[in-house]
């Protein structure tokens, strides 16, 4: 199962003087089991992506298929959204609109509250809006969860979170990673993020995919491009360059701990 | 100088439960500092940055700018002269439809004659690097440029401090830089008095000092590489150290000789291929 994106294209105030172009010719499918990271500067044409993948935005050309399955999406800060009057009727609200049983409902609420790890017996009856910011998102998310998407689109998740609440967040998400292997689709700004969860990254610049792989490989093969667009390297991998510039002979790393096996055997020490 | 005794902030919550937000705090920032304070989310940093131009007061314990009491109402005009707040959502912080009108609303508001106040905002947006946008709309800029403004605004009002509570959360890599090295400049070019909120250690690991926060007290401070190289203890305030920290720690323990003092990679790599 599959998003599958045919030669989309998408203008913003089509027709007008003020004319946008935000995708251009866009051919893309993301498989039911992949982590992608989409990543790029602000107004390099994610966002429009991911609201085309959702349907939230039509295409002015080409396809978007979405093989039979729910698209679940976290907007960024999404506790602005919330609206109900107590928890358990936001999180409830889509399910009830998936045509659920009350039953059903109720076994999903419960479920997606103790997957954001927050009491049901304690929250469930709570304002969400006078929740702490952490819990409102965590709420959010909830909510999101509670409808199952078999494709999850995340955006910018862990944006104000501190260390350990990002931490946090993404242990949850890899753990419903492994249950039910949805694909998720990653917005973020954070090339730590992209290098320690995703296992393909998808680059975008000017509305158009400029690279598209795993991880490790997009940044170590295209390190000055990425550099010169103003996105950050990840820590592990400007170690690895600076090792290696310095002639230390290295293999290419994925994460923290294999760099630390190979600083290790280049050194010869156990 | 900000000189902080004692302070105590209690509140109540929405349940009306009482909550120490902040426990015998004692700081003394010196003029021309670059104070980073990291911490938590819910550890009182964002508590103690508005305790410093009196939006929020002391339940118990006193805050003073330059001697100024915040507690005394007679003092606050003069002291949020003194102390700029640049806040998260830059979206919040503009007010006027072109950018220079917004820079120009704080010195209007306390009375600049009229004459001064156009050389003010032309030199606070060239401080900022922002003068060639005076006349756009400010909804049009980047998050990066208007942090800026927002800033433009405040250095409009010739502040001695500028707290900067987590200006960057927002923002994306290139923001980020383009916000943190304004702050950077500011304090070197002006020797304004910073006092910079982050989540981010990289940001932190360019100040002079460097507090960490934990639960409403002040838990740790001293130089970058003083806290930065201390992993164990970082760890427990839900801090994470820098990798080289992290990486010199282990290969340590496997017989690498590296100093403690290594808090960057590019430290690390000269330490583990030093050249000839």
């Amino acid at each position: 199962m599959s998003i599958k994106l045919n030669n989309v294209s998408f203008t913003y105030m089509s027709g007008t003087t003020m004319a946008h172009q935000a995708l251009r010719d866009i051919t893309l499918e993301i498989k039911k089991g992949e982590i992608v990271a989409l990543v790029g500067h602000t107004g390099s044409g994610k966002s429009t992506l991911i609201q085309i993948m959702k349907g939230l935005l039509h295409p002015d050309a080409g396809q978007v298929t979405v093989e039979d399955g729910e698209v679940g999406m976290v907007f960024q800060y999404p506790e602005a959204q919330l609206f109900a009057e107590t928890v358990y009727e936001d999180i409830a609200f889509g399910p009830r609109n998936q045509q659920k049983s009350p039953e059903q409902v109720d076994v999903a609420v419960k479920n997606a509250l103790q997957f954001v790890g927050l009491d049901f017996d304690e929250f469930s009856q709570r304002n969400p809006l006078r929740l702490s910011g952490g819990q409102m998102r965590r709420v959010a998310i909830a909510g999101v969860i509670a409808m199952e998407p078999d494709y999850l689109i995340l955006d910018e998740p862990s944006s104000g979170l501190d260390p350990l609440g990002r931490h946090n967040l993404f242990a949850k998400i890899m753990a419903l990673y492994k249950e039910k292997s949805p694909a998720v689709i990653l917005v973020t700004h954070s090339m730590e993020e992209a290098a320690t969860y995703a296992n393909r990254m998808i680059v975008m610049e000017e509305g158009a995919i400029l690279f598209d792989g795993k991880p490790a490989q997009v940044f170590t093969e295209h390190r000055e491009e990425l550099l010169n667009l103003g996105l950050e390297e990840p820590e592990v991998y400007q170690l690895h360059y600076l090792l290696a510039n310095r002639g230390m002979q290295l293999p290419m790393v994925q994460d923290e701990e294999q760099l630390f096996k190979e600083i290790k055997t280049a050194k010869g020490w156990r | 100088m900000i000189l902080i005794k004692n302070l105590k902030h209690i509140y109540k919550d929405s349940q009306n439960q009482e909550v120490e937000a902040l426990k015998d705090i004692n700081l003394e920032i010196a003029d021309g500092e670059f104070v980073a304070i990291i911490g938590a989310n819910g550890c009182g940093k964002s508590t103690l940055a508005k305790h410093l131009n009196g939006l929020l007061l002391p339940t118990e314990g006193e805050v003073s700018v330059d001697g100024l009491n915040t507690a005394d109402m007679d003092n606050l005009f003069q002291i949020r002269q003194k102390v700029g707040m640049v806040f998260q959502n830059p979206d919040n912080q503009i007010v006027a439809a072109v950018v220079e009108e917004d820079v120009a609303f704080g010195p209007e508001n306390i009375g600049v004659p009229s004459e001064e106040i156009l050389e003010r905002v032309n030199n606070a947006l060239m401080a900022v690097d922002m003068l060639p946008y005076a006349k756009h709309a400010p909804h049009r800029l980047s998050g990066g440029q208007k942090q800026r403004v927002a800033v433009a605004g405040i250095l409009a009002l010739e502040p001695k401090y500028i707290v900067w509570d987590e200006p960057t959360a927002m923002l994306d890599p290139a923001g980020r830089r383009e916000v943190l090295h304004t702050a950077l400049r500011l304090n070197k070019e002006k020797h304004i008095t910073m006092i910079y909120i982050t989540h981010y250690m990289t940001e932190a690991l360019q100040a002079d000092r460097v507090i960490v926060m934990s639960r409403g007290s002040v838990v740790m401070q001293g130089s970058p590489k003083e806290i930065f190289s201390q992993n164990k203890l970082l760890e427990k305030y839900s801090l994470e150290a820098p990798l080289a920290v992290r990486m010199s720690d282990k290969l340590r323990q496997r017989g690498a000789k590296l100093s403690e003092q290594i808090i960057t990679n590019q430290e690390l790599a000269e330490g583990l291929c030093p050249s000839n």
